[in-house]
Protein backbone atom coordinates (compact mmCIF):
# COMPACT_ATOMS: atom_id res chain seq x y z
CA UNK A 1 0.00 0.00 0.00
CA UNK A 2 3.00 2.59 0.41
CA UNK A 3 3.69 2.42 -3.32
CA UNK A 4 0.01 2.83 -4.11
CA UNK A 5 -0.09 5.69 -7.01
CA UNK A 6 -2.81 7.93 -5.67
CA UNK A 7 -3.19 9.98 -9.15
CA UNK A 8 -4.48 6.55 -10.73
CA UNK A 9 -7.16 6.52 -8.46
CA UNK A 10 -10.55 6.34 -9.65
CA UNK A 11 -11.50 8.89 -6.78
CA UNK A 12 -9.02 11.27 -8.05
CA UNK A 13 -9.70 10.98 -11.32
CA UNK A 14 -13.01 12.20 -10.48
CA UNK A 15 -12.14 15.34 -9.14
CA UNK A 16 -12.01 18.37 -11.50
CA UNK A 17 -8.98 19.19 -13.19
CA UNK A 18 -8.86 22.97 -11.12
CA UNK A 19 -9.06 21.22 -7.85
CA UNK A 20 -6.04 21.43 -6.47
CA UNK A 21 -4.98 17.80 -5.10
CA UNK A 22 -4.72 16.94 -8.94
CA UNK A 23 -1.58 19.42 -8.84
CA UNK A 24 0.08 18.04 -5.94
CA UNK A 25 3.44 16.28 -8.20
CA UNK A 26 3.51 13.22 -5.62
CA UNK A 27 1.26 12.58 -2.77
CA UNK A 28 3.06 9.65 -1.26
CA UNK A 29 4.60 12.82 0.25
CA UNK A 30 1.79 13.28 2.10
CA UNK A 31 2.16 10.35 4.53
CA UNK A 32 3.16 7.29 2.61
CA UNK A 33 0.88 5.03 5.47
CA UNK A 34 -2.22 6.54 4.21
CA UNK A 35 -4.48 4.60 1.41
CA UNK A 36 -6.96 7.01 -0.88
CA UNK A 37 -10.37 7.70 0.00
CA UNK A 38 -11.84 4.82 -2.11
CA UNK A 39 -9.47 2.05 -0.75
CA UNK A 40 -10.33 3.42 3.10
CA UNK A 41 -13.53 4.18 2.74
CA UNK A 42 -13.91 0.64 1.66
CA UNK A 43 -11.63 -0.87 4.58
CA UNK A 44 -13.21 1.54 7.13
CA UNK A 45 -9.34 1.98 7.87
CA UNK A 46 -7.36 4.84 5.78
CA UNK A 47 -4.27 4.23 7.41
CA UNK A 48 -2.17 1.51 5.52
CA UNK A 49 0.24 0.27 8.87
CA UNK A 50 -3.11 -0.07 10.90
CA UNK A 51 -5.14 -2.51 8.63
CA UNK A 52 -5.41 -5.90 9.68
CA UNK A 53 -7.56 -8.49 8.05
CA UNK A 54 -9.63 -11.21 9.92
CA UNK A 55 -9.13 -14.94 8.69
CA UNK A 56 -9.25 -14.68 4.69
CA UNK A 57 -11.81 -11.47 4.91
CA UNK A 58 -11.50 -9.37 2.11
CA UNK A 59 -13.38 -6.02 2.45
CA UNK A 60 -16.48 -5.28 0.12
CA UNK A 61 -15.88 -3.19 -2.90
CA UNK A 62 -18.79 -0.71 -2.51
CA UNK A 63 -19.91 0.27 -6.39
CA UNK A 64 -22.42 2.77 -7.47
CA UNK A 65 -25.00 1.50 -10.33
CA UNK A 66 -26.04 4.96 -11.17
CA UNK A 67 -25.58 9.04 -10.89
CA UNK A 68 -27.22 9.50 -7.27
CA UNK A 69 -25.69 6.22 -6.11
CA UNK A 70 -22.30 7.71 -7.66
CA UNK A 71 -22.34 10.96 -5.75
CA UNK A 72 -23.61 9.61 -2.35
CA UNK A 73 -20.42 7.26 -2.61
CA UNK A 74 -18.07 9.79 -3.49
CA UNK A 75 -19.33 12.05 -0.37
CA UNK A 76 -19.38 8.93 1.87
CA UNK A 77 -16.35 8.32 1.02
CA UNK A 78 -14.70 11.76 0.89
CA UNK A 79 -16.71 12.53 4.88
CA UNK A 80 -14.75 9.13 5.61
CA UNK A 81 -11.63 10.58 4.74
CA UNK A 82 -11.73 14.18 6.56
CA UNK A 83 -13.02 12.01 9.96
CA UNK A 84 -9.83 9.66 9.99
CA UNK A 85 -7.74 12.46 9.51
CA UNK A 86 -10.17 14.75 11.76
CA UNK A 87 -9.41 11.57 14.62
CA UNK A 88 -5.60 12.06 14.14
CA UNK A 89 -5.04 16.00 14.19
CA UNK A 90 -6.71 15.43 17.56
CA UNK A 91 -3.48 13.83 18.31
CA UNK A 92 -0.79 14.99 15.72
CA UNK A 93 -2.49 19.37 15.92
CA UNK A 94 1.05 20.49 14.46
CA UNK A 95 1.31 17.94 11.06
CA UNK A 96 1.14 20.85 8.72
CA UNK A 97 0.91 18.24 5.31
CA UNK A 98 -2.32 16.39 7.53
CA UNK A 99 -4.27 19.58 7.97
CA UNK A 100 -3.67 20.65 4.23
CA UNK A 101 -4.95 17.31 3.47
CA UNK A 102 -7.94 17.29 5.65
CA UNK A 103 -9.15 20.49 4.27
CA UNK A 104 -9.07 19.14 0.91
CA UNK A 105 -11.28 16.55 1.68
CA UNK A 106 -13.39 19.19 3.98
CA UNK A 107 -13.99 21.03 1.13
CA UNK A 108 -14.57 18.46 -1.62
CA UNK A 109 -16.98 17.07 0.82
CA UNK A 110 -19.30 20.77 1.10
CA UNK A 111 -19.27 20.98 -2.42
CA UNK A 112 -20.62 17.08 -2.81
CA UNK A 113 -23.13 17.81 -0.38
CA UNK A 114 -24.35 20.75 -1.94
CA UNK A 115 -24.31 18.82 -5.49
CA UNK A 116 -26.37 16.19 -3.61
CA UNK A 117 -28.36 18.30 -1.80
CA UNK A 118 -29.55 19.97 -5.12
CA UNK A 119 -30.32 16.94 -7.00
CA UNK A 120 -31.69 15.03 -4.52
CA UNK A 121 -33.07 16.39 -1.23
CA UNK A 122 -31.71 17.34 2.12
CA UNK A 123 -28.88 15.15 3.72
CA UNK A 124 -29.36 17.98 6.45
CA UNK A 125 -31.63 20.47 8.36
CA UNK A 126 -29.73 23.10 7.28
CA UNK A 127 -29.79 22.07 3.76
CA UNK A 128 -30.51 24.90 0.99
CA UNK A 129 -33.19 22.37 -0.53
CA UNK A 130 -35.66 22.82 2.60
CA UNK A 131 -36.34 26.04 1.41
CA UNK A 132 -39.43 25.03 -0.76
CA UNK A 133 -42.95 23.61 -0.30
CA UNK A 134 -43.55 20.97 1.05
CA UNK A 135 -40.90 20.98 3.49
CA UNK A 136 -38.36 18.43 2.29
CA UNK A 137 -37.39 17.21 5.55
CA UNK A 138 -39.63 14.13 6.02
CA UNK A 139 -39.99 14.10 2.02
CA UNK A 140 -36.47 12.34 1.85
CA UNK A 141 -36.04 8.67 2.57
CA UNK A 142 -34.66 7.75 6.19
CA UNK A 143 -31.52 5.78 6.24
CA UNK A 144 -32.16 2.60 8.15
CA UNK A 145 -34.91 2.53 5.04
CA UNK A 146 -33.92 0.88 1.23
CA UNK A 147 -32.36 3.34 -0.12
CA UNK A 148 -29.80 2.09 -2.44
CA UNK A 149 -27.25 0.20 -2.92
CA UNK A 150 -24.17 2.61 -1.38
CA UNK B 1 -24.63 20.29 20.39
CA UNK B 2 -25.41 17.41 18.10
CA UNK B 3 -27.03 17.47 14.33
CA UNK B 4 -28.51 14.83 12.21
CA UNK B 5 -27.42 13.88 9.34
CA UNK B 6 -29.49 11.26 6.44
CA UNK B 7 -27.26 9.15 6.38
CA UNK B 8 -25.09 6.41 7.53
CA UNK B 9 -21.53 6.01 7.63
CA UNK B 10 -21.34 3.18 5.86
CA UNK B 11 -24.28 1.29 3.34
CA UNK B 12 -26.35 -1.40 5.37
CA UNK B 13 -28.88 -2.97 2.54
CA UNK B 14 -30.04 -6.61 4.20
CA UNK B 15 -32.14 -8.16 1.60
CA UNK B 16 -33.02 -10.98 3.90
CA UNK B 17 -34.36 -11.57 6.84
CA UNK B 18 -32.38 -13.77 9.71
CA UNK B 19 -33.57 -13.67 12.53
CA UNK B 20 -31.09 -15.39 14.99
CA UNK B 21 -28.60 -12.97 13.53
CA UNK B 22 -30.68 -10.41 14.72
CA UNK B 23 -30.59 -11.74 18.20
CA UNK B 24 -26.94 -11.98 18.07
CA UNK B 25 -26.13 -8.68 16.50
CA UNK B 26 -27.96 -7.42 19.13
CA UNK B 27 -25.18 -6.94 21.97
CA UNK B 28 -23.64 -4.62 19.53
CA UNK B 29 -26.52 -2.47 20.11
CA UNK B 30 -27.15 -2.84 24.09
CA UNK B 31 -24.32 -5.12 25.01
CA UNK B 32 -21.42 -3.93 27.56
CA UNK B 33 -19.36 -4.08 24.54
CA UNK B 34 -21.60 -2.51 22.27
CA UNK B 35 -21.93 0.63 20.43
CA UNK B 36 -24.04 2.41 22.56
CA UNK B 37 -22.13 1.74 25.57
CA UNK B 38 -18.78 3.36 23.82
CA UNK B 39 -20.82 5.79 22.67
CA UNK B 40 -22.27 7.28 25.62
CA UNK B 41 -19.06 6.58 27.73
CA UNK B 42 -16.49 8.86 25.59
CA UNK B 43 -18.91 11.71 25.95
CA UNK B 44 -19.63 10.84 29.29
CA UNK B 45 -15.90 10.63 30.18
CA UNK B 46 -14.55 13.72 27.74
CA UNK B 47 -15.61 16.66 30.48
CA UNK B 48 -12.35 15.78 32.64
CA UNK B 49 -10.37 14.86 30.27
CA UNK B 50 -7.11 16.79 31.73
CA UNK B 51 -5.87 18.50 28.08
CA UNK B 52 -7.37 19.69 25.05
CA UNK B 53 -6.73 16.11 22.87
CA UNK B 54 -8.22 13.86 25.07
CA UNK B 55 -11.37 16.51 24.72
CA UNK B 56 -11.45 16.41 21.33
CA UNK B 57 -10.55 12.49 20.48
CA UNK B 58 -13.58 11.55 23.29
CA UNK B 59 -15.69 13.82 21.72
CA UNK B 60 -14.89 12.87 17.89
CA UNK B 61 -15.15 8.94 18.13
CA UNK B 62 -18.17 9.72 20.79
CA UNK B 63 -19.92 11.17 18.01
CA UNK B 64 -18.69 8.45 15.60
CA UNK B 65 -20.20 5.77 18.04
CA UNK B 66 -23.46 7.39 17.49
CA UNK B 67 -23.21 6.77 13.86
CA UNK B 68 -22.47 3.05 14.75
CA UNK B 69 -25.90 2.56 16.84
CA UNK B 70 -27.46 4.00 14.42
CA UNK B 71 -25.64 1.13 11.57
CA UNK B 72 -26.13 -1.99 13.64
CA UNK B 73 -29.78 -0.96 14.85
CA UNK B 74 -30.39 -0.38 11.02
CA UNK B 75 -28.95 -3.93 10.61
CA UNK B 76 -31.35 -5.02 13.32
CA UNK B 77 -34.31 -3.62 11.98
CA UNK B 78 -33.84 -5.32 8.28
CA UNK B 79 -32.90 -8.57 9.75
CA UNK B 80 -35.85 -8.37 11.79
CA UNK B 81 -38.83 -6.38 9.42
CA UNK B 82 -40.27 -8.95 7.47
CA UNK B 83 -40.22 -11.98 10.07
CA UNK B 84 -43.26 -14.01 10.31
CA UNK B 85 -44.82 -14.72 13.99
CA UNK B 86 -43.70 -18.83 13.34
CA UNK B 87 -39.92 -17.23 12.60
CA UNK B 88 -40.16 -15.31 15.58
CA UNK B 89 -41.09 -17.96 18.09
CA UNK B 90 -38.50 -20.31 16.12
CA UNK B 91 -35.60 -17.85 16.78
CA UNK B 92 -36.51 -17.51 20.18
CA UNK B 93 -37.53 -13.96 19.63
CA UNK B 94 -41.19 -14.72 20.80
CA UNK B 95 -40.06 -13.27 24.25
CA UNK B 96 -38.79 -9.93 22.41
CA UNK B 97 -41.97 -10.11 20.91
CA UNK B 98 -44.24 -9.98 24.00
CA UNK B 99 -42.37 -6.93 25.47
CA UNK B 100 -41.19 -5.16 22.27
CA UNK B 101 -43.22 -6.55 19.45
CA UNK B 102 -40.50 -5.50 16.44
CA UNK B 103 -39.64 -2.53 17.92
CA UNK B 104 -35.71 -1.87 18.51
CA UNK B 105 -34.83 -2.56 22.48
CA UNK B 106 -31.17 -2.15 23.33
CA UNK B 107 -30.25 -5.83 25.71
CA UNK B 108 -26.99 -8.45 25.15
CA UNK B 109 -27.32 -11.23 23.12
CA UNK B 110 -29.04 -13.20 26.14
CA UNK B 111 -31.45 -10.02 26.46
CA UNK B 112 -29.95 -8.55 29.43
CA UNK B 113 -30.87 -5.13 29.15
CA UNK B 114 -28.28 -2.19 28.69
CA UNK B 115 -27.29 -0.62 31.98
CA UNK B 116 -25.19 2.82 32.63
CA UNK B 117 -23.11 0.53 34.74
CA UNK B 118 -21.27 0.07 31.40
CA UNK B 119 -20.30 3.59 31.57
CA UNK B 120 -17.24 2.58 33.54
CA UNK B 121 -15.70 5.86 34.34
CA UNK B 122 -12.99 7.13 37.51
CA UNK B 123 -12.40 10.38 36.08
CA UNK B 124 -8.56 9.45 36.31
CA UNK B 125 -7.64 10.41 32.38
CA UNK B 126 -5.38 7.07 32.50
CA UNK B 127 -7.52 4.75 34.06
CA UNK B 128 -10.79 6.00 32.05
CA UNK B 129 -8.62 5.63 28.65
CA UNK B 130 -7.40 2.10 29.46
CA UNK B 131 -10.98 0.81 29.89
CA UNK B 132 -11.57 2.24 26.66
CA UNK B 133 -8.86 0.76 24.82
CA UNK B 134 -9.75 -2.61 26.76
CA UNK B 135 -13.50 -1.71 25.29
CA UNK B 136 -12.53 -1.16 21.68
CA UNK B 137 -10.66 -4.62 21.86
CA UNK B 138 -13.72 -6.69 23.26
CA UNK B 139 -15.98 -5.17 20.68
CA UNK B 140 -13.42 -5.79 18.16
CA UNK B 141 -13.42 -9.61 19.57
CA UNK B 142 -17.16 -9.56 19.02
CA UNK B 143 -17.56 -8.39 15.81
CA UNK B 144 -14.85 -11.21 15.24
CA UNK B 145 -17.29 -13.38 16.45
CA UNK B 146 -20.31 -12.59 14.76
CA UNK B 147 -18.81 -12.50 11.33
CA UNK B 148 -18.51 -16.16 12.42
CA UNK B 149 -21.60 -16.49 12.60
CA UNK B 150 -23.22 -15.31 9.51
CA UNK B 151 -22.72 -15.83 5.48
CA UNK B 152 -24.76 -13.51 4.33
CA UNK B 153 -22.53 -11.07 2.55
CA UNK B 154 -25.12 -8.24 3.32
CA UNK B 155 -23.81 -8.53 6.95
CA UNK B 156 -20.55 -9.36 6.77
CA UNK B 157 -19.50 -5.86 4.92
CA UNK B 158 -20.24 -3.72 7.93
CA UNK B 159 -19.64 -6.04 10.41
CA UNK B 160 -15.89 -6.39 8.67
CA UNK B 161 -15.81 -2.18 8.21
CA UNK B 162 -17.18 -1.51 12.14
CA UNK B 163 -14.49 -4.30 13.09
CA UNK B 164 -11.79 -2.03 11.51
CA UNK B 165 -12.99 1.12 13.21
CA UNK B 166 -12.51 -0.74 16.63
CA UNK B 167 -8.71 -1.55 15.66
CA UNK B 168 -8.28 2.37 14.32
CA UNK B 169 -10.16 3.83 17.82
CA UNK B 170 -7.55 1.54 20.12
CA UNK B 171 -4.72 2.80 17.96
CA UNK B 172 -6.12 6.47 18.73
CA UNK B 173 -7.01 6.10 21.86
CA UNK B 174 -3.23 3.88 22.85
CA UNK B 175 -1.68 6.94 21.74
CA UNK B 176 -3.55 9.51 23.70
CA UNK B 177 -2.77 7.03 26.77
CA UNK B 178 0.76 7.12 25.97
CA UNK B 179 0.42 10.60 25.66
CA UNK B 180 -0.74 11.11 29.67
CA UNK B 181 1.73 8.76 30.43
CA UNK B 182 4.62 10.72 29.55
CA UNK B 183 2.89 14.53 30.69
CA UNK B 184 3.22 12.54 34.16
CA UNK B 185 6.41 11.40 34.00
CA UNK B 186 7.39 14.79 32.90
CA UNK B 187 5.68 16.27 35.90
CA UNK B 188 3.33 18.09 33.41
CA UNK B 189 -0.40 16.66 34.60
CA UNK B 190 -0.62 17.92 37.73
CA UNK B 191 -3.35 19.35 39.73
CA UNK B 192 -2.58 22.76 39.29
CA UNK B 193 -2.54 21.85 35.22
CA UNK B 194 -5.63 20.19 35.26
CA UNK B 195 -7.27 23.14 37.21
CA UNK B 196 -6.04 25.56 34.43
CA UNK B 197 -7.84 23.30 31.61
CA UNK B 198 -11.16 23.67 33.25
CA UNK B 199 -11.49 27.25 32.26
CA UNK B 200 -8.19 30.09 30.74
CA UNK B 201 -10.14 32.84 30.69
CA UNK B 202 -8.63 34.97 33.08
CA UNK B 203 -11.46 37.14 33.63
CA UNK B 204 -13.27 33.94 34.88
CA UNK B 205 -14.16 34.72 38.98
CA UNK B 206 -14.28 31.07 39.42
CA UNK B 207 -10.89 30.40 37.71
CA UNK B 208 -9.05 33.10 39.46
CA UNK B 209 -10.62 31.91 42.99
CA UNK B 210 -9.37 28.79 41.70
CA UNK B 211 -5.49 29.62 41.09
CA UNK B 212 -6.02 31.74 44.63
CA UNK B 213 -6.99 28.71 46.13
CA UNK B 214 -4.42 26.35 44.34
CA UNK B 215 -1.68 28.64 44.85
CA UNK B 216 -2.56 28.90 49.11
Amino acid sequence: MNNYNYLNDEWYKSLPKEYSFRNISNMNNINPSLVTPTEGYNRGNMFANLYSQYKNYRPETLRASNEQERLFLELSRTHFAAHELNLYLDLNPNDVSMIKLFNDYRERCEQLTKEYEQKYGPLSIKSDSLNQTPFMWEKSPWPWEDRFNV
Amino acid sequence: MFSYKKRLQYPVNIKKKDLRMAKYLVTQYGGSNGELAAALRYLNQRYTMPDAKGKALLTDIGTEELAHVEMISTMIYQLMKDATMEELREAGLDTHYAEHSKALYPTDANGVPFTVAYFATTGDPLADISENMAAEQKARAVYENLIDLTTDPDVLGPLLWLRQREIVHYARFKELFEHYEKMIKNGQMSKVNMMDQVNQNPNNIIFNDMNNFLRD
